[in-house]
């Protein structure tokens, strides 16, 4: 049984071919920046206040590690694809109950955990086509621009990633099972993913506050940490995953139990 | 309602009864869109539900397919009890199910839609269907008028041959000619031991197609009945223009009820046969004749009254 599964698969087909262009595009412009602003690094650094820097976790601009690291994981890796991730989630069944379309599934002989089980297991698309064409495209960047990455450090980056983004696409499947309507539980979803986000880059900034930040998923990926210091947390990886399951389940047990 | 009894064997048992439901309910706060709604479906009949828009016909639909959970009261389908899940999703490998409104993943073409269903359930019967009924399978269903969609609709619904298929107002933005298509085509298949739940606003083609028939309003189900009993309840709606006033008396019949006579124009519902309705006619110098299906409503109010549903039949 993995009608759904397929189906599932084929519709994260484009979103993800046009992100990892995204991404292409955006890695161009930053390589093709770099060897102009690599020597000016120093100087921007110091112009910049230290709170900006603890924010985003931006160390070490003139390297090509920490340049990459603060200019393309710590923002649009880590924030803008875990709203993907969320919106994503947040559309898995609230889309389908909104038009009905579960109606038509749920008379089939399918249990209803299959369906979220199936619709789940179809993020693969997006995990494994970003995890695989962003790097070879970065680390292909920096070949072409005289500079080379550290491809365990590069390969760490995105494998430790994976649980992150799936925790995001958790919160965005538990509103889902929750939220009738599927505009609003996008809206929540990817509102609550920011503010994490946010919550936690701002506790950064003054370390009397910076506890806050351990309830959010992204303190739980350190992609400078990785990048520039080559630290792998995998503990934390097993956490946010363990986080992902718990959030599956919750989901699945919800949507068991209510009327669609 | 419809006592079995218990010497009766395991199987025949369950074959003699598709659906069972059993004073089953469902409330919204303080709205109840079914009030212990009790009645049995047997297999190989065409069974009608038939209720005005809005009565609690596609809320009872949806209790049996365990989309959503009842209130009060239970419900088996093909043996399985609705509240457990693990059994009815079983069964479902042998049920059909044509929604109202049909949510299909527009995107697909109707070839992949099909293939779509037909992974979850098989679809030994899908060309056999297609020759009956035929979307065009090549487009995508976005750009499908309401007829294609309905008619993709039914051939998903039969194609894996299940043993009991229930459709909610099936023919709705089907054309005249594909209405009577369908309608023979589950004559055929009741014929072959089919059971037919047909849920419909229509009582014109529930009359046609069905052999017995539940009434629904209100959430409540008023009445019971083999379809022989309403054809006769049934009556059609006429009107009739005549060249001259005429004597109301004269002109009256004990089959027609209701009748107003504005001028040279007489109303009434007829509910003799339409032979006899002919052959008085003729005796009247008749400008223009209009005979019609009555309101669902105004049947309502005529046999069942207008206050608390009860159960009649």
């Amino acid at each position: 049984m993995t009608a759904i599964l397929r189906l599932e698969s084929r519709k994260r087909v484009r979103g993800s071919v046009v992100l990892i262009a995204v991404f292409a595009v955006l890695s161009a412009l930053y390589f093709s920046m770099f060897p102009g602003i690599q020597e000016e690094m120093d100087v921007f650094e110091d112009a910049f206040p230290e709170y900006m820097f603890d924010m985003f976790g931006i160390e070490q601009l003139h390297t090509i590690e920490g340049f990459i690291a603060a200019e393309i994981y710590s923002f649009f890796w880590s924030l803008l694809l875990a709203i993907y991730f969320a919106y994503v989630g947040a559309g898995l069944i609230a889309s389908d109950v909104q038009d009905r379309k579960m109606d038509l599934t749920l008379s089939n002989p399918v249990s209803r955990e299959s369906v979220v089980l199936q619709k789940v297991a179809a993020l693969w698309v997006p995990v494994v086509a970003l995890n695989v064409g962003v790097p070879i495209i970065v680390y292909v960047g920096a070949l072409v621009i005289g500079e080379s990455f550290n491809p365990v450090a590069l390969a760490m980056v995105h494998l430790l990633s994976i649980p992150y983004l799936l925790v995001c696409a958790g919160i965005g499947l538990v509103l889902s099972v929750v939220v009738d309507h599927v505009r609003r539980a996008r809206a929540t979803a990817l509102t609550l993913v920011f503010v994490l986000w946010l919550v936690d880059s701002v506790s950064r900034v003054d370390p009397d506050y910076e506890w806050i930040g351990t309830l959010t998923p992204s303190r739980y990926y350190e992609e400078t940490d990785i990048l520039v210091h080559e630290e792998y947390a995998f503990l934390d990886a097993g956490l946010l995953l363990a986080v992902f399951l718990v959030l599956i389940v919750v989901a699945t047990v919800v949507f068991t139990r209510r009327d669609i | 309602m419809c006592a079995q009894t218990e010497t009766a064997e395991i199987d025949s048992d369950r074959d003699a009864t598709t659906i069972r439901l059993d004073d089953l309910t469902k409330r919204y706060g303080n709205v109840t869109a079914n009030d212990a709604v009790s009645f049995s479906v047997d297999a190989g009949e065409i069974f009608g539900y038939l209720g005005p828009n809005g009565a609690g016909k596609t809320t009872t639909i949806r209790l049996l397919l365990g989309l959503i959970k009842p209130t009060a009261g239970t419900a088996d389908v093909l043996g399985a009890d609705i509240t457990d899940r693990r059994a009815l999703t079983e069964v479902k490998a042998d049920i059909g199910y044509l929604p109202d409104s049909l949510g299909f993943e527009e995107r697909l073409t109707g070839q992949q839609v099909l293939d779509y269903f037909a992974r979850m359930r098989g679809d030994e019967r899908r060309a056999e269907l297609l020759e009956l009924f035929h979307p065009p399978l090549e487009k995508p269903v976005e750009t499908y008028s309401h007829g294609n969609k309905r008619m993709l609709g039914i051939v998903q619904a039969f194609m894996h041959d299940p043993e009991l298929v229930i459709l909610d107002e099936p023919t709705s933005g089907l054309d005249p000619l594909k209405q009577d298509r369908l309608h023979a085509f589950l004559e055929d298949e009741r014929d072959a031991g089919k059971t037919i739940f047909f849920s419909s606003h229509v009582l014109s083609e529930v009359q046609r197609v069905c052999d017995r028939v539940g009434i629904i309003r209100d959430g409540g189900l008023v009445a019971l009945e083999d379809i022989d009993d309403l054809l006769e309840r049934g009556g059609k709606d006429v009107r009739v223009h005549l060249a001259e006033p005429v004597d109301e008396k004269r002109f009256t019949t004990p089959a027609m009820i209701d009748v107003e006579t504005v001028d040279r124009t007489v109303r009434f519902t007829y509910t003799g046969e339409a032979n006899a309705l002919l052959g008085h006619l003729v005796r009247f110098d008749v400008e223009d004749v209009e005979i019609a299906d009555p309101q669902l409503d105004d049947i309502f109010k005529h046999y069942y009254g207008d206050s608390t549903p009860g159960e009649t039949g």
